[in-house]
């Protein structure tokens, strides 16, 4: 076998080598032990992601007192849970996107104490932006209808669906279509909304075929009120420009774990059914090329993460893309390599072709992201 | 010549005009220019122009089509095909002339190869040239698409993907990343042009660029029946060609160069003065030695502002300020880009061994030659290399450049730049 062959560690692209042997230890430890549990009976394991949040693995790329964010490092993080937990790697994603909300408000409501918290773990989050990308792609309506109310801040009425990472005390941020009576203003708003404020309701949500144990609710929120502590950004359009590409690029991570871990399980039955399995597709060599020149692209990126031309952001959405189909290959061909034992429900080979499939279904989703590459390369003339 | 003058039993012969590639053929004749069917080259009065671009007869030179029997006798000689499975084949970038005379040319040496040609227009056949005297020669909007892509694509045997924008190359894998899913390549052709530059201080959503049929159709639809007033920024070859145009169909052009004349490229040849002579009636106003700093639209009108604070108010403004080629495909590719797709001058491969690309976005030498004769010429030298056929050698030459400015057709040397 050739050595450039064997299985290499993603994690070897981060800098940052004491976070990610502390998120190893706990992604091959009690987050291994678990991932069962979280994908069939879905339990959300909050208490894990304290863990990893308490050694830093999601707020990585936020910048704290002398020491720049490191989008590379988060990267590398969530890619690391992935290889175990695709579920647990998107739930980083959440917590992660939601402190890059807080942090570039530069609202000092939300940037202190809140932050702190939040990088810490005491305090756990998502975000709602799924319906707010695709109204933006016009693939949708905005669903939440801020109306402003006297003295300043807003009364929110409508029905989110799929909001994850979630519990009673947990928090999102939200996009909102600002109305002028019965009609919309022409723009947006963006909040952090509380699950406990008054007039939100946490509904359970159908059971998914995977991705189960992510604190998955649909929001209500009726009468909820906004003040100028909860805002991210008013308008919200703009801001959104200057974050989209670090919120698309953080993706990467989960489909960077799930890969590797299909590699991963590729390399563990070859020296049993080698023989037979070179008779396949996609095998273990061809997949962590790929892989490999795809991280190597993201990683290059994840140095600036606030680069906002549009060249840049098709690129993101590109690598973003590359990332799902390559998650689909790769969790279909481990099923193919391991046969029979990889179709049992305790395998976490079958598993892991349902978290592929979320990736690549997920705001934003294939098509989504080859709707919006097309749209950003077309030329703009006038109307 | 005289020869097929004397046996008119001969067979008949195809010309190709050296300017814009369009075909005389015997047979067909132009009825338009009153030369009946059948009518001999050699016949033709010497001052018979081209019907598409107005170059005289001495422009053209006999055309030889591929005789479609040496097709079989040239295609095993082609390279076997990677992999397991069924060939490959070749995918095309691009569907304007470049791309579909590269499909062309392969279908004239290789009945067989797939080939796939991805666009991100609808990859309907039209004759660019045509959109510079549209209006001259009142050509219906309508009969600017010649053939429609589907049409086109069905003819040759082509795998069209229209609409679709190529994102990446994968040269390891050999595969093109598109919007529409991966397609993998034996051998990969870029033709997929040059886009209209845009100075930073127009903005896109109020500024023209016409380097398309779409744009030009856009733009003729924004126009309407009216006369109406159109500030052109920049005064080279498009600009001069469109303001002559859109002036002989009643609107009114203030055309901007920050050069002192028109053309100026061709100074030493007076061209600029020539068409400003020419001009002299039509609704055309030059105003040289102004950069235009800012274009507002306010109360539905462009304002038009110039560093030197003149400030012109019009309906439409258009800018034909050069073109620049695209470089995300080569930079995925990491092709040796020199002022664009950098080719081999004798064999226009890129510096990738699978990779050949033609038209507009190659430079030979770090030279850009965006005219229309070299196409066909580029094309078959590609197919012969990528089927296997006998090489048939590239050649630069220096382009004949008619400006279309159909008040005063100039016929101009190519000048380097």
């Amino acid at each position: 076998m050739n050595a450039n062959d064997l299985p290499k560690d993603i994690a070897q692209t981060a800098i940052q080598q004491d976070l990610m042997g502390a998120v190893r230890a706990i992604a091959q430890g009690p987050l291994a032990q678990r991932a069962q549990s979280i994908d069939q009976e879905g339990l959300y394991p909050q208490d894990l992601l304290q863990q990893l949040a308490a050694v830093g693995g999601m707020s990585a790329h936020l910048d704290q007192a002398g020491k720049p964010g490191d989008y590379k490092a988060a990267i590398a993080a969530m890619a690391e849970v992935g290889k175990v937990c695709g579920a647990s790697a998107f739930m980083m994603w959440c917590q992660a996107v939601c402190g890059l909300y807080m942090q570039s408000s530069g609202n000092p409501a939300l940037t202190g104490e809140r932050l702190q918290a939040h990088m810490q773990g005491l305090g756990l989050g998502g975000t709602g932006l799924s319906n707010p990308m695709k109204s933006f792609a016009q693939i949708e309506n905005l669903l939440l209808k801020a109306t402003p109310i006297e003295g300043g801040g807003y009364r929110v009425n409508g029905t989110l669906p799929w909001i994850s990472n979630l519990a009673g005390d947990h928090y999102f941020g939200a996009i909102a279509a600002v109305m002028d009576g019965d009609q919309s203003a022409g723009r947006e708003v963006m909040f952090i909304l509380k699950c406990d404020a008054p007039g939100v309701t946490l509904k359970e949500c159908p059971k998914f075929s995977g991705m189960e144990g992510t604190g998955t609710y649909a929001v209500q929120c009726k009468d909820l009120i906004i003040t100028a502590a909860d805002i991210v950004a008013d308008p919200a359009r703009p801001y959104i420009r200057t974050i989209r590409a670090a919120f698309v690029m953080l993706q990467c991570g989960i489909a960077a774990g799930i890969v590797q871990g299909a590699i991963d399980s590729i390399w563990a039955v070859e020296s049993q059914l080698g023989h037979v399995n070179q008779y396949l597709d996609d095998r273990p060599q061809d997949l962590q090329a790929e892989l490999d020149d795809l991280v190597g692209r993201v990683m290059t990126m994840a140095e600036t993460p606030f680069d906002t031309s549009t060249e840049f952001f098709i690129d993101v959405l590109n690598a973003r893309t590359e990332g799902a189909e390559l998650c689909l290959r790769a969790s279909q061909s481990a099923l193919m390599h391991q046969g029979a034992r990889g179709y049992l429900m305790n395998s976490d080979v079958q598993r892991r072709v349902r978290e592929a499939q979320f990736v690549a279904i997920v705001t934003p989703a294939i098509k989504h992201l080859r709707k919006e590459i097309a749209s950003l390369s077309a030329e703009e003339l006038p109307a | 010549m005289t020869q097929s003058a004397s046996a008119p039993q001969a067979e008949y012969l195809q010309y190709i005009c050296n300017a814009c590639g369009y075909i005389y053929k015997e047979a067909d004749g132009d009825p338009d220019s009153g030369l009946a069917p059948g009518t001999r080259f050699a016949d033709i009065p010497d001052d018979w122009e081209c019907p598409l671009c107005a170059v005289t007869k001495s422009d053209f030179v006999l055309y030889q089509p591929v005789d479609p029997r040496t097709r079989q006798a040239c295609a095993p000689a082609r390279p076997a095909p990677r992999g397991k499975g069924a060939r490959v084949g070749v995918v095309i970038v691009g569907a304007g002339r470049a791309g579909w005379q590269m499909a062309q040319s392969i279908r004239d040496v290789d009945a067989d190869v797939p080939i796939t040609l991805v666009t991100a227009c609808s990859g309907d056949v039209y004759d660019k040239p045509l959109l510079s005297v549209a209006m001259a020669k009142h050509i219906a909007l309508e009969q600017l698409v010649r053939e429609t892509g589907a049409q086109a694509a069905q003819r040759m045997g082509v795998n069209l993907l229209a609409q679709t924008q190529a994102t990446r190359i994968c040269t390891r894998t050999q595969t093109l990343h598109t919007t529409r899913g991966k397609h993998a390549y034996e051998q990969l052709v870029l033709a997929h042009g040059a886009q209209a530059a845009l100075p930073a201080n127009l903005p896109a959503e109020l500024c023209w660029r016409i380097n398309h049929l779409d744009a030009y159709l856009r733009l003729r639809a924004a126009l309407g029946e009216t006369p109406k007033d159109v500030a052109i920024v920049g005064a080279g070859l498009i600009g001069s060609e469109l303001a002559n145009d859109l002036a002989l169909g009643g609107h009114r052009i203030t055309l901007l160069d920050v050069q002192p004349e028109p053309l100026a490229r061709w100074q030493a040849e007076h061209a600029g003065q020539q068409v400003l002579q020419a001009w002299k009636d039509l609704p055309i106003r030059f105003v040289g030695n102004v950069s235009v700093c800012t274009v507002e639209k306010i109360d539905g009108r462009m304002h038009v502002t110039t560093a030197c604070g003149q400030q012109f108010v019009v309906d439409q403004v258009i800018a034909a300020a050069g073109l620049q080629t695209p470089n995300r495909l080569a930079q995925a590719a990491s092709l040796e880009w020199n002022n664009g797709i950098a080719v081999d001058p004798i064999s226009l491969r890129t510096s990738n061994a699978s990779i050949h690309a033609l038209g507009d976005c190659i430079t030979v030498q770090g030279q850009a030659s965006r005219f229309i004769e070299p196409i066909a010429r580029q094309a078959r030298t590609i197919a012969a290399t990528i089927c296997g056929c006998e090489p048939v050698p590239y050649e630069v030459r220096p382009a004949v450049v008619r400006v279309k400015t159909t008040s005063l057709p100039l016929t101009l040397s190519e000048i380097g730049r």
